[in-house]
């Protein structure tokens, strides 16, 4: 079990594009995969569920805990670190 | 995927719509989510071009969208639905994986199917996803 917290810098959040495009990066890993809002505080969703993601409410600046558990979990959390530090197919201002 | 050679078939996805802009619009916009490598089809309109449902456009999308892991059709009313059976039914069971017709909602069950299509899952899983998108949480009342 790996995990990883990161701040979501989209200015929609994790909805619509950046959403989907997390669901897909996760998608391409065997592990089980879930994320979790930490600023809103709601029950983990499946990483790889563009509805379970899409209903975490998670707006720009909000922290998200991903966690992995497989035999690829830290290539998982390593390749959705890398696509949530790149905007998830927008562009984002860097972490400060 | 990435890690085991051969990726296997996706579920492909059909709009069925009375409306030709309105089946290609939603055809775009999950498009647009789930990216190139899911076959989404368009069967809008009637024979004529007007409003209406067209059985042979269905079923002629429905082979376009097979990829031998079976289609998800999102239709919008009436029948939209029964002219999918009725394609469905001109096809039988030649070549074409199983393919279910989803009580999702148009727009947003053809984006979820789609993005769930687009990582590999199942015809069940995606036929699932497409029809909890109905009572998904938008967040208008937030």
């Amino acid at each position: 079990m790996t995990s990883v917290r990161l701040t979501i810098r989209n200015p929609s959040g994790l909805h619509a594009r950046p959403a989907a495009t997390f669901v897909r990066t996760a998608g391409r890993f065997r592990s089980s995969i879930q994320v979790r809002n930490l600023t809103a505080d709601r029950p983990a969703a499946d990483a790889k569920s563009i509805l379970g993601v899409m209903t975490l409410g998670v707006e720009a600046g909000h922290e998200v805990e991903i966690t992995a558990d497989g035999d690829d979990a830290e290539l998982a959390i390593a390749g959705l670190r890398e696509a949530v530090e790149a905007g998830l197919g927008e562009s984002v201002e860097p972490a400060p | 995927m990435t890690e085991s050679g051969v990726a296997p078939p996706l579920v492909g996805i059909v709009v069925v719509s009375h409306s030709r802009q309105l089946a290609e619009g939603v055809v775009e916009l999950a498009g647009q989510m789930a990216g190139d490598e899911v076959a989404l089809v368009a069967a809008g309109g009637g024979r004529d071009g007007g409003l209406g449902t067209d059985a042979d456009a269905i079923a002629e999308a429905i082979s376009r969208a097979d990829r031998g892991a079976g289609v998800v059709i999102l239709a919008d009313l009436g029948s939209a639905i029964l002219a999918s059976r009725t394609a469905i039914e001109m096809l039988g069971s030649d070549g074409t994986g199983p393919v279910v017709i989803s009580n999702g909602p148009l727009v947003e069950g053809a984006v979820v199917a789609a993005v769930q299509a687009s990582i590999g899952q199942s015809i069940e899983e995606v036929v699932a996803a497409a029809e909890a998108a109905s009572t998904m949480d938008k967040g208008a009342r937030a």
